[in-house]
């Protein structure tokens, strides 16, 4: 793994103290992460779930997405997931739903693997 | 260290060092220079990143041995800052002549005081100095293991200049082959011409006219990279490629275990622009480099060429690309087409594009100009099943149209512009501006620059990449 995605890992396991983070290196130097029992509040059942990415070798230039969730995550007003949220998939060998929330004005020097998953988390609340 | 030691500098810090240093007082002024390092098999590259400009009477004061110093908290500050940052500090000032130039006694005496100490506080250096004339430059390099002359410096503009310590001797004259071209270049440009090493990223239907164009320039040593080998459908477009190449007769067969085995067989793309260039100039030496230059060890062959082109279209080679540029301080230029079809197959905005890129601070990299999205490096990291199941391509088998006469639009231009740079021939002070050819109106724009200052390939900011040469890792794979 690239000295980069170690400190982007470092970084989510600072911003989640307390949340289990799961690490499996890909080929290229990058790795796919999961954080887990992650809080998305009360429009959602469950409210908790785990969060799945890849963090590329190109990080931090490259940016974070899509971002996976639990396959079984549902809207507690029983509407269906809105735009941005698509599935069911597969990820990494889980069922998933898909949430695509690319940062168009990535700034690397200050935009982080766990800003944006802080970022996507907040964006979630907000549906 | 590895002989020869150069300094390369970019033209506007160069200006803006040269300007202080001779303000037309004829009196001697100070400065210091915070610089990378590059070190290869074809010798050791001090890069210049920042000038820090020494003031009369403040930081640069009659000395108490010399005839000037800079003032001990001038060094303390400027050595600070290169340990700090990991640069190589190197003390600059200025002598009378135009043309030849050499340390005084007292200089000389001044840094066998100073450097061993700097040596230390800067964390090994290199440490050294650098006196001018208005047309010289000589230097005097200290590593913890010697003591070395600075052979020459590179200044990098739209006009490549180089320095040396005294005159040189008239070059040869150019060989009957090039008096054609020597017309234009004279001997130096064609003997210019001849020491150049320059990089091909990608040998596809643009890098492929490159390569030729270069070779029959006289362009002395070629580094060609791609992976890929020569299908069918390039041949309308790779120069020099034969149906032979692409082992046609296979690639048409109705059974997929022969097109395999046709498509292993095939020759690869750097290969065959091997085969043109040492047709077109049998004494070139060309390293064919079948590899992605995203892999680290095939993107280190590129980190000492003196020009460097891009023709790949892949957004992750960019990013290299671009990088290479700034961190090495190597002149460049990106080449493209761009065939959009539409709906209907409809022919959309169909556009050419050269881009030179000089290793400038904050003047309009391929990253200010938003030419590098997060979004697409992030794409292109995917692999092609995790690409098909996110939706990002509908049909992995899409591919964009190209011919070879759009490609000629750019490549010449790029060629061209590689040519004038070393020759000399542009005009002082001429821009070189992004060209964007919008071939279906036959309209040609001009991209105005856009600087982003806090570019983190070619700003100053403290985590950009530009002139930190070894002393930071390229965005590839390891």
């Amino acid at each position: 793994m690239l000295a980069e995605v170690e400190q982007a890992i470092k970084d989510i396991r600072d911003a989640f103290d307390g949340h289990r983070v799961d690490v499996e290196p890909e080929p290229q130097g990058g790795a796919y992460v999961v954080v887990h029992d992650l809080p998305v509040g009360d429009k959602y059942v469950p409210a908790k779930t785990w969060f799945g990415f890849l963090i590329t070798f190109q990080y931090p230039r490259a940016d974070i997405y899509p971002h996976f969730v639990d396959a079984q995550i549902r809207r507690s007003d029983g509407r269906p997931h809105g735009a941005g949220i698509s599935g069911p998939t597969q990820w990494q060998g889980r069922a998933a739903v898909q949430i695509s929330r690319r940062s168009n004005r990535l700034n690397p020097s200050v935009d982080t693997a766990a800003t944006k998953l802080a970022k996507v988390i907040e964006w979630m609340r907000l549906q | 260290m590895k002989r020869p030691i150069s300094l390369t500098i970019d033209e506007l810090l160069y200006q803006r060092l040269h300007g202080h240093l001779f303000p037309g007082d004829n009196d001697e002024h100070g400065a210091v220079i915070a610089a990378g390092i590059a070190e290869t098999e074809r010798g050791t590259r001090l890069l210049a990143r920042e000038v820090f400009l020494a003031r009369d009477g403040i930081d640069y004061v009659p000395g108490q041995r010399g005839y000037r110093a800079l003032t001990a908290q001038f060094v303390a500050e400027q050595s600070d800052y290169c340990a700090a940052q990991n640069l190589c500090y190197l003390a600059v000032h200025c002598h009378g002549g135009t043309d030849e130039v050499g340390f005084s006694g007292d200089d000389l005496a001044s840094h066998r005081r100073g450097y061993p100490a700097l040596l230390d506080i800067t964390g090994g250096g290199p440490v050294g100095a650098l006196v001018l004339a208005r047309n010289a430059l000589a230097g005097d390099i200290w590593t913890t293991k010697g003591c070395y002359e600075l052979d020459y410096t590179n200044v990098v503009g739209s006009r490549v200049r180089r320095l040396f310590p005294n005159p040189r001797p008239r070059p040869r004259h150019a060989a009957p082959l090039y008096d054609r071209s020597a017309r234009l270049f004279g001997d130096l440009g064609q003997e210019i011409l001849t020491s150049l090493k320059v990089g091909i990223i990608g040998l596809g239907g643009g890098g492929s006219l490159i390569n030729e164009w270069l070779a029959r320039l006289g362009i002395g040593h070629i580094v060609a990279v791609d992976f890929d080998r020569i299908e069918l459908s390039n041949l309308p477009r790779i120069v020099g490629a034969t149906r032979w190449d692409a082992m046609s007769w296979l690639a048409g067969q109705r059974s997929e275990k022969l097109r395999r085995l046709g498509k292993r067989f095939a020759s690869r793309k750097v290969d065959v622009a091997r085969r043109v260039a040492r047709r077109a100039n049998p004494s070139i030496r060309f390293d064919a480099v079948s590899g992605n230059v995203l892999d680290e060890s095939t993107a280190k062959l590129l980190v000492d060429v003196d020009f460097l082109f891009l023709a790949s279209d892949s957004i992750q080679s960019r990013l290299v690309f671009n990088a290479i540029i700034h961190q090495y301080l190597i002149p460049g230029v990106q080449i493209g087409a761009k065939v959009p079809v539409i709906q209907n197959n409809e022919v959309g905005d169909a556009f050419v594009a050269t881009r030179p890129v000089l290793p400038y601070a904050a003047a309009g990299c391929l990253s200010c100009h938003e030419l590098i999205p997060a979004s697409l490096l992030q794409e292109e990291a995917l692999t092609e099943s995790e690409r098909t199941s996110q939706r990002y391509i509908d049909c992995p088998d899409v591919v964009e149209p190209s011919v070879i006469t759009l490609n000629v639009l750019s490549a010449a231009q790029a060629v061209n512009d590689m040519m004038m740079i070393f020759t000399g021939l542009y005009r002082e002070g001429v821009k070189l501006p992004h060209q964007i050819h919008f071939v279906r109106e036959r309209l040609m724009n001009q991209v105005e620059s856009m600087a982003d200052e806090f570019c983190p390939d070619c700003s100053n900011t403290v985590f950009s990449r530009r002139a930190r040469g070894d002393r930071v890792r390229l965005p590839c794979r390891e």
